[in-house]
């Protein structure tokens, strides 16, 4: 289950031909230049997990503290804050520790 | 096959750098983590979607400095680009190899004659009971999620901190009809001797605090509550944050009286700036204590060479001091490697870059007596319970415990090793700040005594498989092969 956003669009956020990335199984519309983790913060989605289970979500936004991380396109720890959407990217949040 | 200058970082000391030793013949490359250039304080939405750039009173100079930056053909630009560390080649003295990686490219190696540290600087971590609960959220990421990527927060907004950049974001989230409940600074307001002080330093800059009184007008008209000697206590909630406890704080930085509750959706944290140091840390380069200029801050001189040869600082990594007084930082910077590999420069260039940064470092001393964070006060926040390391779960009874246990312990980086904090992927650049100052309580003595941590190659987490491109022997297998500048 999905939790209601915590975030949503501004009156400046575009609109044009939209990209699909696909975050743990789920397919979240994206618009060209979006971050990932901001994909995932307008659709609700889960981040990572600390090791007690608890919910973590983005702090800084500017790839210092590493809350955003996921496995993007395979590669772990990547820092969605600072990776571009690209049609087709596939994003999962549990890390392989 | 070799660059003259690599800088790390394209905000105003980086971008300043470039184009002054590509004005004197220097051939430059500049490496940044971001799409676009600019930094954090000018960051941009993406290119995709680009709208015209206004930059905030005060910095004038900004949209200039990035057109000029964004149009020159003779940079060499590397954006989404993370430096990993820097290595010095025995078989080729005097060049230095910046080794950068980017996901889906993986690791390749730039080499250079000079190296500028311009990494610029991150929110302040302050930790106390709550803070890792999604709703939390620092002023400069809450910041350019609305001004870069166009979103904003759902439900009512807190903002605490002790640095005047919270107004600006105060004002960027009511301007998106976005309800915000409460501003609380940590300190007083400040006295008006201390005003007269200020007004009398900042004769280029009576705009900018015209603008950020002009937003507290703002916020009291929109009924916004401004507290001072206020601080958060607790970010509470379930799975996200509901709820912000504040408590007033005495002369003495002591909380004091029962904590009050407002509910809220979001809790925006701004204490001030830590300075990027990693990359001068891996590098070796000296370091020293200035608790108001961010921290640990990069020993310099004053043509800006740090204590590693070849290696050269400019902007916060120097001591954080602000827009201003970084871009004037990264064009002395730009001549000093300039001169240094022997292209000539002008005395009076020299003179009038000396003069900008003397001017501009007037102004910063001035807002950073005024804001500076009370460590002592901030550092008692956390609670037991407390995580002090967000990414490896080491909370500040943990520390404790390793401190109790280890009575020789005395610096951080001993701590580190007995405990783990510090040791997650962010490197400790969330929690060296609170290790600190736990040791610092635990042992009475100053913190700056602590140490800092160290960093090693690489300071970003790389698969392993990436690490491969910097073995020389198995130079056939660079993914990417070597950064080279564009032909003569």
């Amino acid at each position: 289950m999905t939790p209601d956003p915590a975030w949503r669009p501004t009156r400046r956020r575009p609109g044009g031909t939209p990209v699909t990335v696909v975050v743990d199984g789920r397919p979240l519309p994206a618009a060209p230049g979006d971050t990932v983790a901001a994909v995932m913060m307008l659709a609700g989605a889960s981040f990572r997990r600390d090791r007690d289970g608890g919910p973590r979500a983005p702090l800084c936004n500017l790839g210092a503290c590493f809350e955003c991380a996921a496995t993007v396109d395979g590669r772990p720890l990547t820092r969605t804050c600072l990776t571009p959407v690209r049609e087709g990217m596939t994003v999962e949040t549990r890390e392989r520790r | 096959m070799t660059f003259d200058l690599a800088v790390v970082g394209a905000g105003p000391a980086g971008m300043a750098a470039a184009l002054a030793a590509a004005d004197r013949g220097l051939r430059v490359v500049v490496v940044d983590e971001q799409q676009r250039a600019g930094g954090q304080i000018f960051r941009r939405p993406p290119p995709s979607r680009d709208t015209a750039f206004r930059p905030s009173a005060g910095y004038a100079w900004a949209a200039g400095l990035i057109r000029r930056f964004d149009s020159d053909t003779r940079l060499t630009k590397r954006f989404g680009w993370s430096a990993v560390g820097a290595l010095y080649d025995d078989d080729r003295p005097g060049v230095l190899e910046l080794a950068v990686d980017r996901p889906g490219d993986g690791l390749r190696v730039i080499a250079a004659r000079r190296l500028l540290i311009a990494t610029g600087a991150y929110d302040l971590p302050v930790a106390f009971p709550g803070w890792t609960l999604p709703g939390v959220v620092m002023a400069g990421g809450a910041q350019t999620l609305v001004k870069a990527q166009h979103i904003a927060p759902v439900g009512d907004v807190v903002l605490a901190g002790a640095h005047p950049l919270l107004l600006l974001v105060a004002d960027k989230l009511m301007r998106e009809g976005v309800t915000v409940r409460e501003v609380a600074f940590a300190q007083g307001v400040p006295k008006p001797a201390e005003l007269v002080r200020a007004l009398g330093a900042v004769p280029g800059h009576v705009r900018m605090l015209a603008e950020a009184g002009g937003i507290v007008a703002g916020l009291v008209r929109s009924g916004v509550r401004l507290s001072t000697r206020t601080v958060v206590t607790a970010a509470e909630g379930a799975d996200r944050l509901s709820r912000v406890r504040l408590a007033r704080l005495d002369r003495s930085g002591r909380t004091t009286g029962p904590a009050r509750a407002v509910e809220a959706a979001h809790l925006v944290l701004g204490y001030g700036f830590s300075p990027s140091t990693d990359l001068a840390r891996q590098l070796g380069c000296d370091l020293r204590w200035a608790s108001a200029r961010g921290g640990w801050v990069v020993a310099h001189d004053e043509r800006l060479r740090t204590s590693v040869p070849h290696v050269l600082v400019a902007g916060e990594p120097s001591g954080v001091a602000g827009a201003d007084h970084a871009r004037a930082q990264g064009t002395l910077a730009g001549l000093v490697a300039a001169a240094e590999l022997g292209h000539p420069v002008p005395a009076p260039a020299f003179a009038a870059a000396r003069r900008a940064v003397r001017r501009a470092a007037r102004f910063a001393t001035v807002v950073q007596r005024l804001f500076a964070p009370d460590r002592e006060a901030l550092g008692r926040l956390a609670t037991p319970d407390t995580l002090i390391c967000r990414c490896e779960a080491v909370t500040r009874a943990d520390l404790d415990a390793c401190l109790a246990a280890s009575p020789f312990i005395s610096g951080v980086n001993a701590l580190k090793l007995s405990c783990r904090a510090g040791m997650g992927p962010c490197q400790g650049r969330y929690c060296e700040s609170g290790v600190a100052s736990v040791l610092a309580a635990a042992r009475g003595r100053h913190i700056g005594l602590g140490g800092s941590f160290a960093a090693h190659l690489p300071i970003r987490p790389v698969p392993l498989g990436d690490l491969r491109a910097l073995d020389p022997d198995a130079s056939g297998d660079r993914p990417g092969g070597d950064e080279t500048p564009p032909g003569p």
